[in-house]
């Protein structure tokens, strides 16, 4: 009996000449099935959206700023403007204290203390959101309210709240890819520049800071992946307002806009409007759009985020 | 060879796990399709109860449904196609015994199938209770006119100090569209919930979400299931009806159908009922069933009994 397989067998099956080996076999049809979910999933999203392309066009769908489920109108960009601003706002207030903690830990912590600050530094990372959301609508919302009273916010519900619950949410996992970045930086580097006379906080600043850059970048963007996704500790504290836009975008109105309420798409995918429109072709597509327009947003931030990672990796492979 | 063989047993085992796996998977979720095809076989077994209808209706119905299989093995089938119309016109057509409805009755049913003498009865009620904070109520706003309350949802005032309250700006958060809380409140404002404006408030989705953020924030109102009305910390005003005289909402009013943003969950037969209907409808109307209204979220018949509450129901 011939083997069909054995002209054009793959070597990285077999553990010897011959012997097929179980687990890389097993890997592979694990790969398989995961490669195929997701490729299934882009693919269903795409085609069930495609009456919504096809009704607004894809420039209407993106750019249009009002959505009206009822008068068949669907325009996602205040979602997206939400998404963006409430992303904004966690990354800009995570990064630096993030960073901070990142290059205390590193640089001078001794070892002991480094690796207990580290485990529960993990260990807030993998709160579920759900509690952040709680506490977020406890204590964040109430606070954000008499906080921004300055800028009569209607309610506690705005995208700055939103915001920083999502930074709080984040800066665990801002520190410890940051830290991983700065650790990256090979320890010679840091003997060469002491023994050259400068200081400890000129050695993290001057000679680590800036060759841990890569690795710091993907910290940031991992986490920018987590914020963009994130639904449950936003929705209960962003007020879900539709069609919120700016008045100008070229003005400190998209600023002042995040003291008021809005929605992202996630907020949108969470809420009631997702079971109304079942069964109803069009607004099932628009709303499959907006998992589409999701998907491929956090899709393309981790991607980057992923690459430069390796590239770090590369680098200190290379040293 | 041999061991050639064995190799590709092992592989075939590897390869064979996941791809169960996956077998097994789509196995059960063929299982679970499977059952949405059945009513259609049950068109000709007159053994089997079949009802249709209001999904607001429905989680009453169909406990009580499951209840009753359980304890008297009564055969019974609950579907929610088209909602109330869509029961009511499965009964006109005889396609069901009991339809579901959480709307009356209406000319519009009477005119389509004349021949069918539809026979509502009142298992609960549901209300929804315009509540505001604290700082509202106390700065003297105890009611709004449906004016008022559509001049606020059109956004035509901004602050309470126009509508005789203090000087604080409207909060105004809109119940979700979906929500059988939000259809009440639109038709009590508009006629039809297709008729009301389109608008872009905050948003609330459930009752403890709704009253959470009303309680919290200052010149704060939202449309609030009746049972969540606390007065405590939200606090629910009374409104006009259509007699122009103001109602607030309390188990008496609703019960009485004199609080206008309510709306009757019913179920309809066609005739007097018989039968399994009859022992059904008698279940709901009964103490277990009353529970099971409760239970659901909704206001038990109290006072008024199922009898009356029969004939209390417009037909028009």
């Amino acid at each position: 009996m011939s083997l069909p397989v054995a002209a054009a067998r793959p070597a990285w099956l077999f553990t010897g000449r011959r012997r097929l080996d179980p687990i890389r076999v097993a890997s592979l049809a694990a790969c398989a099935l995961a490669a195929a979910f997701l490729a299934g999933l882009v693919g269903l999203l795409a085609v069930q959206c495609l009456p919504a392309w096809r009704h607004e066009g894809v420039a209407g769908f993106l750019a249009g700023g009002r959505w009206f489920f009822r008068a068949r109108t669907f325009g996602a960009l205040p979602m997206i403007y939400g998404t963006v601003a409430v992303s904004a706002v966690a990354l800009v207030l995570a990064l630096p204290v993030g960073l901070g903690a990142a290059l205390f830990a590193s640089e001078v912590l001794p070892p002991r203390a480094r690796l207990a600050l580290k485990t529960v530094i993990e260990l807030l990372a993998g709160v579920p959101s759900v509690v952040y959301g709680l506490l977020g609508v406890l204590l964040l919302r109430d606070w954000m309210y008499r906080l921004l009273s300055p800028f009569d916010p209607l309610s506690g519900d705005t995208l700055l709240t939103a915001g920083v619950l999502l930074a709080v949410m984040i800066l665990p996992t801002v520190t410890t890819f940051s830290e991983d970045a700065l650790r990256g930086v090979p320890g010679a580097q840091r003997r060469a520049a002491r023994g050259l006379g400068l200081t400890r906080g000129t050695t993290a600043l001057r000679v680590v800071l800036p060759q841990a850059l890569p690795g710091l970048a993907a910290a940031a963007l991992l986490a920018l992946g987590r914020a963009l996704g994130e639904t449950i500790a936003v929705f209960l504290v962003i007020g879900r307002r539709d069609n919120q836009l700016p008045e100008g975008w070229l003005s400190a109105e998209p600023l002042l806009q995040t003291t008021r309420a809005g929605q992202t798409l996630t907020t949108k995918l969470g809420g009631s409007e997702t079971f109304l429109a079942w069964g109803d072709p069009l607004h099932w597509a628009a709303i499959a759009g907006l998992g589409l327009v999701l998907l491929a947003l956090v899709g393309a931030v981790t991607l980057v985020g992923a690459i430069l990672v390796r590239k770090r990796g590369g680098d200190a492979a290379r040293r | 060879m041999a061991t050639r063989r064995t190799d590709r047993s092992r592989a075939a085992l590897a390869l064979a796990a996941p791809l169960a796996l996956v077998l097994g998977l789509a196995l059960i979720l063929a299982a679970c399709g499977a059952p949405g095809e059945a009513p259609d076989g049950a068109g000709t077994d007159s053994a089997v109860l079949r009802v249709n209808g209001s999904t607001t209706v429905n989680p009453v119905v169909s406990r009580a449904a499951e209840l009753l299989r359980a304890e008297r093995g009564l055969e019974i089938t609950v579907d929610t196609q088209g909602g109330s119309s869509g029961g009511l016109a499965a009964l006109g057509e005889g396609r069901v015994e009991v339809a579901m409805s959480s709307r009356p009755v209406n000319q519009h049913d009477h005119d389509a199938y004349p021949e069918v003498d539809f026979r509502p009865v009142r298992i609960g009620v549901d209300a929804v209770a315009l509540v505001v904070s604290r700082d509202v109520w106390e700065g003297g706003v105890h009611a709004l006119t449906r004016d008022q309350m559509q001049a606020i949802y059109e956004s035509r005032v901004s602050n309470w100090s126009e509508l005789g309250g203090p000087d604080v700006p409207i909060a105004f958060f809109n119940k979700e569209p979906g929500r059988g809380t939000w259809e009440v409140f639109a038709k009590w404002l508009y006629g039809d919930p297709d008729e009301a404006p389109l608008v872009s408030h905050l948003e609330v989705g459930s009752n403890e979400e709704g009253r959470t953020k009303v309680a919290s924030t200052a010149g704060a109102v939202t449309q609030l299931s009746f049972a969540w009305a606390d007065g405590e910390t939200v606090f629910p005003l009374a409104v006009d009806s259509a007699e122009g005289e103001v109602v607030a909402p309390t188990p008496e009013t609703v019960a009485a159908g004199r609080y206008p943003i309510s709306r009757q969950l019913l179920v309809v037969t066609d005739g007097e009922p018989t039968g399994t209907a009859a022992e059904l409808i008698d279940y709901l109307v009964g103490p277990e069933g009353q529970k099971l209204v409760e239970k659901a979220g909704y206001l038990p018949l109290g006072d008024a009994d199922g009898a009356v509450a029969a004939e209390e129901a417009p037909a028009s």
